[in-house]
């Protein structure tokens, strides 16, 4: 067990957007969060990174509370929005940047972009512009790439298809699954195509509270297409 | 239309984060308004009292035009400083269907509610209904009061133009700073007197009424460049702006501070690459020339360097003060991203200390050309730089976490009318005073090197305690980050 959420709840006055008692997350399990906007999806990722402080409960990694160690922060890597990204930057500067941040040397950097060339599809890498020059897309790009480039234990991404071209989002569902057997990664999507096809484990929110979790299997595009419609 | 915009700006003020801590700024300043304003009506009511007193030899309303135009150059550097340009974001609201002229004339209008533009009429109004009325008639009085009120709106736009020049261009500060400088220099050395100008003005518009309107015409002019510079400008800067190539940049000597030169580099090219930051860096060398304005012969000669203090410690810290008072904020748009990486605080905390301390450094040895007129300021400005790096850095960054206010500074410069403002100046109070109250009793009992002394190793004690320091200001850190975070969502 690598991720352990105890009775985690966020109340912004008299509304309570994060309700979760209890999830365990083994090591190597690819969890799609599904829920409607609201459902607090959002939230319950800041919590997990330790950006917004839960009202009740605690959030444990590897047995830690996030709130109290920075530990997880050497094997967590993750994009939620472009306020991740250090937007002044070149994307090599900031992958260089966040690289070094985990002892990565430039040659180590260059190395691993070098793998991403298609990914990227030549328009991240010598564009000569900063991130805040691109859309949103290749700012996506960029921010999934430096997340991955941290070889993290753990990944968080909210919404990663969003805002990609259909190319891409193939290559990144490509990336994600091939992604070593170790990882633990959380999406977020509003695309049930996506999830269920990239995830093994599906997690369904709806206001806060865990409605539905359950590993993926042949049927659990319809039964969310059912769940949704109704 | 100009209710529904006066709507959304008390809603934005009242229902933002900072709400605390802006309304007790109003209030503060409300007061300040308010003492000058009874001020200025009591100095109305007494001026044709006492102007006989204070320029014995010379007709009383020769006196009172003379003061005129002085009241009003001293008027347009206290609004340069002092008033804020008013702002409303107007982005929302330019795809809207709302007229640009609606746009700009509520920035006009608005900005007209200010104090500077109320105290001209008690200070003048008296005298004008008691010596000027009886003696040039009532055509006279009334292009008086039309003269004063232009003279007041013609101030008021030029100061707001300058301002939005200068946001875009750091080049029209310098070029508005000399210009008044040279006044300030001819004045001084006796070459143009401004009142005796101000008097062959005034008494032109006595004999000539009419002439008055020219000042109306001036206003009216400057209120026009105004508003043709805001309309052109409504557009988002980016879309002019060429497309140069963006290249990386490696900051060789920061390396070797490790994971807090890292830091560093990065928050020097957020400067660098922000038009907002740069000026402001820019802006701090301009303020080299305030020696000029502080290091007056007989203080220097006096060994008055408690009236000499505050111009050193603005001096040598301005980097610290100018950049230091959006402290964080600066990084609002990458915050959470900055949390959540691999980042220990009180590296991210020592980064800060590290690029304030390199800045000071730099601009303290710039100011040492002081030094030609007297050694002695170079001890001044040695005592007051320790004091900025040792405890002028602990007092910016401790209040900066308590700064929960977004900063957009990726918005072009033009839109951009939040900052520079009477605000910043209450910061200068705990940072000003305390190396002030140091040195004041060694200066009251005569022993002013004592006076330096002391503030040179108050500052050292501090630097020496910096790694305290550093763990005080990261503890309160850890506390706020997720209330400093939440507000930079905004």
């Amino acid at each position: 067990m690598i991720l352990e959420i105890k009775n985690l709840k966020k109340v912004y006055g008299d509304k309570t957007v994060v309700n979760i008692e209890h999830v365990q997350i083994e090591q190597g399990e690819t969890i799609g969060l599904v829920g409607n906007n609201g459902a607090g999806k959002t939230t319950f990722f800041r919590m997990l990174l330790d950006l917004i402080r839960p009202t009740e409960g605690e959030v444990l990694s590897k047995g830690e509370n996030v709130m109290l160690k920075d530990d997880w922060k050497n094997y967590t890597a993750s994009f939620l929005d472009e306020g991740f990204l250090i937007d002044y930057l070149t994307p090599e500067e900031y992958f260089i940047f966040i690289g070094s941040l985990h002892d990565l040397s430039v040659a180590d950097v260059s190395a691993y972009l070098a793998q991403y060339a298609e990914f990227f599809n030549g328009e991240i890498l010598n564009s000569g512009k900063y991130i805040r020059d691109f859309s949103k897309g290749n700012q996506n790009k960029v921010g999934i790439a430096a997340a991955l480039m941290q070889k993290p234990e753990i990944l968080i991404l909210d919404e990663p298809f969003a805002n990609l071209d259909p190319t891409t989002q193939i290559r990144l569902k490509k990336l994600l699954k091939e992604h070593p057997g170790n990882m633990t990664t959380f999406i977020s999507s509003h695309d049930l195509n996506h999830v269920t096809d990239v995830c093994n484990r599906i997690i369904l929110v709806e206001k806060g509270h865990v409605i539905k979790d359950f590993k993926t299997d042949e049927n659990t595009l319809k039964e969310l297409e059912s769940y949704f419609s109704a | 239309m100009l209710k529904t915009f006066l709507s959304h700006q008390s809603k934005s003020f009242w229902r933002s984060r900072n709400k605390g801590s802006s309304i007790a700024t109003q209030i503060i300043l409300g007061f300040f308004m308010l003492y000058f304003l009874v001020l200025a009506v009591g100095a109305g009511f007494s001026m044709p009292y006492l102007l006989p007193k204070i320029f014995a030899n010379q007709n009383v309303i020769t006196s009172f035009n003379g003061l005129i135009l002085y009241y009003f150059a001293l008027d347009f550097i206290m609004r340069l400083q002092l008033q804020e340009l008013p702002t409303l974001s107007i982005i929302p609201y330019l795809h809207l269907k709302i007229k640009r002229s609606q746009i700009i004339s509520f920035l006009n209008v608005k900005s007209l509610f200010s104090a500077f533009n109320l105290w001209p009429f008690f200070l003048f109004l008296p005298f004008i209904f008691m010596r000027i009325a009886p003696t040039y008639g009532a055509f006279a009085t009334i292009m008086y009061i039309i003269a004063i009120f232009s003279i007041a709106i013609f101030n008021n736009y030029l100061v707001l133009y300058i301002k939005r020049k200068t946001i875009s261009n750091v080049l029209y500060t310098a070029v508005g700073l000399i210009i008044i400088a040279g006044f300030a220099a001819l004045e001084y050395y006796k070459v143009i007197s401004i009142m005796a100008a101000s008097d062959f003005v005034f008494k032109a518009v006595a004999l000539h009424p009419y002439i008055g309107f020219a000042f109306t015409i001036a206003a009216f002019l400057i209120f026009k460049i105004n508003s043709d510079f805001l309309r052109k400008n409504l557009y988002t800067e980016e879309l002019s702006s060429k497309q140069e190539k963006k290249g990386s940049t490696d900051y060789a000597f920061l390396n070797r501070f490790g994971k807090v030169g890292e830091l560093a580099a990065l928050e020097l090219k957020l400067i660098l690459r922000h038009k907002r930051s740069r000026s402001s860096v820019i802006l701090g060398f301009f303020f080299l020339l305030y020696g000029f304005l502080f290091y007056k012969t007989p203080a220097i000669d006096g060994d008055k360097f408690g009236q000499m203090m505050f111009g050193a410690i603005f001096m040598t810290g301005v980097s610290i003060i100018i950049y230091g008072q959006f402290m964080f904020a600066w990084q609002s748009a990458h915050f959470d991203g900055l949390l959540s990486a691999k980042i220990n605080f009180k590296d991210f905390i020592k980064a800060k200390f590290l690029l304030f301390t390199i800045a000071s450094s730099i601009i303290t040895l710039l100011a040492s050309f002081y030094g030609f007129l007297s050694p002695k300021l170079l001890l001044l400005q040695l005592a007051a730089y320790l004091y900025n790096i040792g405890f002028g850095t602990v007092i910016v960054l401790y209040l900066a976490t308590l700064n929960k206010k977004r900063l957009d500074i990726t918005k072009a410069a033009s839109f951009n009318y939040q900052g520079t403002s009477a605000t910043q100046f209450l910061l200068m109070f705990p940072y000003a005073l305390t190396p002030i109250l140091l040195y004041v009793p060694f200066g009251m009992m005569d022993m002013p090197y004592w006076g330096l002394i002391v503030v040179a190793i108050f500052g050292l004690a501090m630097l020496l305690m910096r790694g305290f320091w550093v763990d005080v200001i990261t503890a309160k850190f850890e506390k706020q980050r997720y209330k400093i975070a939440e507000g930079f969502r905004e």
